[in-house]
């Protein structure tokens, strides 16, 4: 008898441990639900890798695009006329200084005269709109064809000229006219009628009257008013030779366009072509030289004074404006001949020009430029308005409603402030534009306020006002980050605070809030972040002119109206073709809003880090 | 000798020192700046509210402006007789006024967009707010379960929550561009005759799997939407999961369920219903955001609601089959319509066209409405969160 083999036991441990779990290629069920949500979870990173890749995709192209256009700038001589032509667009904000020096002389003399012949023909007016539809009437009845019946036509003129009375007699006189006059003229308007096409003789009277005085006027300035006609034509040769280059210029980037669009097309002779612009240098030149000489005599030729204190001062700053102007265009004479067609673009160029470039100037006959800093410095000005509006009032706020405000108050300053949050950006840009515009506007006209550097506005539609709008919507964000910060510091400084018999003001701006200092930070960071990105409001209120804000127009230039970085992306992408140089440079201010928000969040949060560390 | 003390002869209840003095000043500056907001927030309401209820409420029976919610938006026509009376008309009747009045006609003015009502543009933002809530529910929720229930403390968590934190900061209008490369111009499509711009085509053998974009649709702004709001999803259903006690994790645990088994029947149920409820936060932030759907979705007019396609006539005898896949295409053509949105529509009648009395009352009554809306979701969403709160107390 030998030893049966004992029995097949399966082990222990696979008894007690034995899976029940199907497996597909190593994962269980637990496994794939498991990874399933880490998939999930990544979302966000994938989403943020997304905006990256596709705002490159179409962006990137950009640059090779924007070289290729400036090279043909360069080549067709576009650039050559540019040289001039640049320089020489001061000579028209000269001349408008000198206009206006001109009128307002003018004006000391003619102005009695004017509002005398303004006045009358304004009733004239007047009148002409009441009685708008009666007129309309008679007219259409005197042009039908069969003419109507007399009686018919009779009756529309008797309408007409009984509401044509009424409207004369509600007339009120007119202070400029004497009461002869205003009876006259009234008898006369009250025979007011679409048949006769003649004036009536008080109106012709004092029309003429008033040529007679401008004439006299012209007479008696005649120093100035020579002068200011010498310095306006003074660049007409040169302008001449200029728009025959410049057509010339244009011929040959629509050839070199033309080019690049049919790859067989016979080459463009570039060099040909600009040497037959840079031959007419010496030309040039001499009426650049030309133009320098009249315009210096018409500046000796302008008087000392005159009409008025104002205008005096405006012919003295033509008088400082003008040597910097002319030197501009000596240098750019002498620039002319180092001008080469052929110079190679260099993508720094590029990058220069669309970074610093001072001009976005899109679907010009001439050339397309996309300079980013009219852009930025709207975007930039009208964030610092609104964070300086914002920070003060939500941080007090918060303060108080953490530090002071009872439960009750609480319980109402609360859902409001963060009620703000939910209202639509869109809905806060219609306020803006049919709101607070006009209320900005009224304010800024009032007489006891005409201290205020810039009052009054001329443009409803401003960067000021997009900023006050922009600050309500950072705000509820501001406000919130800051209680947080508040509520965050330690219940132990502030019982040391008390304990030391400090007051409650003491215990609130000397221990809270310098403790709660970086998250204070971080929320006003976060604040500016929001307003950068803001698109509709800016859209709607900023006012939409693309032009780097006049700085010399002192605190002041916060009432101009600007454009923005979302605000050009969300008015121009709809109406450029894909893959054009234009839609290519939207997404590049994509791109670089992109990355400001995320510098913005990075810094935000550097601070956050620090208020941690500061706690523990 | 009395020990209570009267003014006077206490020294310690003199006349107010110059600190409370001073206390007390700060005190009312910082309340005026306080109250300021809140009165800077109610002026902006009521104005909106004085100038848009008369559009939307009527004096009489039903007292609700009917045309204005439940007609598309429309061209208005002013027709002015030689009499100076004026009278609005809609396109379809503009010819009959015009014969009607004869020789008496004077003038007609076009008023664009601000005739008719706001239907089309409701019916454009619920479809937009419908998917992509959808959309960002899923990803948000199940982000959120990850987060909360499954990843421990790494890398990768920090990774997760630094993209959250800045997507949360990117500008509206940087999601509009992505919506357009991506949704617009690149995303999938299944067709047969796959376009020339297409950036890859994959055969199937039935048809191509085309990434050509869906073209500016209801999907395309949907899912553009749900990304924006995707971090406000994610943030409100983490604080909702983390809300629930970790004993009815620990409990379900020990009686030997398995990790999803817990997540399923321990937690879910009762982080779902605040789940929803901030979620309704994400919706009024969905509804209100113009740029993102600007290039992706919206339209600036439209004559026809997304559902009102004309497609070809069936043959008489067209089989059940072809019934049914027609009216399957035609609820899938829903979404691949683009649409009208209140904001865009708000954003088209207050910068596009002049402003008068008659355009400015489509303006406050679209903007009212709105806000209604918008305002509803918002406190709604609150007045049930501290209902839930109350509810759920552990």
């Amino acid at each position: 008898m030998h030893d049966a083999p004992p029995p097949e036991r399966t082990p222990l441990s696979t008894l007690l441990l034995k899976s029940q779990r199907r497996t597909f290629l190593g994962v269980d069920k637990q496994k794939a639900i498991r990874s399933f949500f880490a998939l999930n979870s990544s979302a966000a990173i994938i989403v943020l890798a997304l905006i990256m890749i596709f705002l490159l995709r179409e962006g990137v192209d950009f640059l090779p695009t924007y070289r290729r256009e400036l090279t043909t700038y360069r080549k067709a001589g576009l650039e050559f006329c540019d040289l001039i032509s640049r320089p020489l667009a001061k000579h028209q904000q000269l001349c408008s200084r000198l206009r206006r020096a001109m009128s307002a002389s003018l004006n000391t003399i003619t102005q009695p005269a004017r509002l005398r012949r303004d006045a009358a023909y304004q009733q004239m007016r007047e009148v002409e709109e009441q009685t708008r539809l009666q007129r309309a009437v008679l007219t259409n009845q005197l042009a039908l064809i069969p003419a109507p019946t007399p009686e018919k036509l009779s009756a529309a003129r008797l309408e007409l000229r009984e509401a044509t009375r009424a409207a004369v007699n509600r007339l009120p006189a007119t202070p400029f006219l004497t009461p002869a006059e205003n009876k006259q003229l009234k008898r006369e308007l009250s025979l007011l009628s679409p048949e006769t096409a003649e004036l009536p003789v008080v109106l012709s009277l004092l029309s003429s009257a008033y040529i007679r005085v401008d004439q006299e006027a012209h007479q008696s300035f005649k120093p100035i008013v020579e002068a200011v006609e010498m310095f306006e034509t003074a660049p007409d040769s040169l302008h001449e030779l200029l728009d025959g280059l410049k057509k010339q210029a244009r011929a040959t980037k629509e050839l070199a366009l033309a080019e690049y669009a049919a790859a067989n097309h016979k080459p463009v002779d570039f060099s040909g072509r600009a040497a037959q612009m840079t031959s007419q240098i010496p030309e040039i030149s001499a009426r650049i030289a030309g133009y320098i000489s009249l315009a210096e005599k018409a500046s000796s030729a302008l008087p000392d004074r005159a009409g008025t204190a104002e205008a005096t001062e405006l012919l003295q700053e033509v008088r400082e404006l003008l040597p910097i102007h002319l030197g501009e265009m000596k240098s750019a004479a002498k620039l002319l001949p180092e001008w080469r067609h052929d110079k190679r673009v260099t993508y720094f160029q590029v990058v220069v020009a669309f970074f610093f470039g001072d001009a976005w100037i899109t679907n010009s006959s001439w050339q397309d430029f996309f300079g980013f800093v009219p852009l930025l410095a709207g975007s930039v000005l009208i964030a610092l308005i609104a964070v300086l509006i914002a920070t003060p009032l939500s941080v007090l706020a918060a303060i108080y409603t953490n530090q002071f405000a009872g439960a009750r108050e609480q319980d109402f300053i609360k859902p409001i402030i963060e009620f703000i949050q939910a209202i639509p950006s869109v809905v806060l840009g219609f306020i803006g534009i049919s709101l607070l515009g006009d209320v900005i506007k009224d304010v800024s006209e009032w007489s006891w306020l005409q201290w205020v550097p810039g009052f009054p506005i001329q443009e409803r539609l401003n960067m000021f006002n997009a900023a006050c709008l922009l600050a309500l919507m950072a705000l509820p964000t501001m406000y919130s980050l800051t209680e947080d910060a508040l509520n965050n510091v330690p219940r132990a400084y502030i019982d040391a605070s008390d304990a030391l018999g400090a007051t409650k003001l003491q215990t609130v701006f000397r221990v809270v809030v310098p403790a709660a200092r970086s998250g204070i930070a971080a929320a006003v960071l976060l604040g500016l972040g929001r307003v950068i990105g803001e698109t509709m409001v800016v859209l709607l209120v900023a006012g939409n002119r693309i032009a780097i804000p006049d700085f010399s127009a002192g605190p002041g230039v916060i009432f101009q109206p600007a454009h923005t970085l979302t605000g050009i992306i969300a008015q121009e992408l709809g109406e450029v073709s894909r893959g054009s140089s234009h839609w290519q440079a939207l997404f590049m201010v994509g791109i670089v809003l992109f990355v400001i928000s995320l510098l913005v969040n990075w810094c935000a949060r550097a601070f956050v880090r620090r208020f941690e560390l500061s706690k523990s | 000798m009395s020990l209570k003390p009267t003014a006077g002869s206490n020294p310690f209840l003199g006349a107010k020192s110059r600190i409370e003095r001073r206390e007390t000043m700060v005190r009312w500056l910082l309340r005026l700046c306080t109250f300021f907001i809140v009165a800077a927030t109610l002026g902006i309401l009521a104005h909106i509210f004085i100038k848009g209820a008369p559009v939307v409420f009527r004096s009489s029976w039903p007292f609700i402006n009917t045309t204005f919610l439940t007609e598309l938006p429309s061209t208005l026509h002013v027709i002015e007789d030689v009499k100076g009376h004026r009278q609005e008309v809609d396109v379809t009747h503009v010819d009959e006024v015009k014969a009607a009045l004869g020789a008496d006609f004077h003038a007609d003015t076009t008023i664009a967009y601000s005739g008719g009502g706001i239907l089309g543009p409701i019916v454009g933002t619920a479809l937009l707010v419908f998917v992509s809530i959808s959309v960002a529910l899923f990803l948000g929720v199940s982000c959120a379960i990850y987060l909360s229930e499954y990843a421990s403390k790494g890398k990768r968590v920090e990774m997760i929550r630094l993209a959250i934190l800045n997507l949360a900061g990117v500008p509206s209008v940087v999601f509009g561009l992505f919506g357009l490369g991506a949704f617009v111009l690149t995303a999938p499509v299944l067709t047969d005759l796959p376009l020339e711009r297409s950036l890859l085509k994959i055969p199937l053998g039935f048809s191509y799997l085309s990434f050509q974009g869906w073209d500016t649709c209801v999907l395309s702004g949907g899912f553009t939407l749900a990304f924006v709001i995707l971090p406000v999803i994610i943030t409100a259903s983490e604080q909702c999961l983390q809300a629930v006690p970790q004993g009815f994790r620990e409990t379900s645990m020990a009686l030997g369920a398995t990790r999803w088994q817990t997540i399923r029947y321990s937690v879910l149920p009762f982080a779902m219903p605040g789940i929803l409820t901030s979620s309704i936060l994400g919706i009024a932030r969905a509804a209100g955001e113009t740029a993102p759907i600007m290039f992706t979705a919206a339209l600036a007019f439209k004559d026809k609601l997304p559902w009102q396609k004309d497609l070809p006539p069936l043959p008489a005898d067209a089989g059940l089959f072809a019934q049914w896949e027609q009216s399957i295409g035609r609820f899938l053509g829903i979404f691949t319509e683009s649409v009208q949105a209140l904001p865009y529509h708000i954003y088209t009648i207050a910068a596009k066209i002049p402003q008068n009395e008659y355009s400015e009352r489509a303006q406050y009554g679209s903007v009212f409405i709105f806000l209604v809306l918008v305002a509803a979701l918002a406190a709604g969403s609150v007045l049930l969160r501290r209902h839930l709160r109350a509810k759920f107390r552990w």
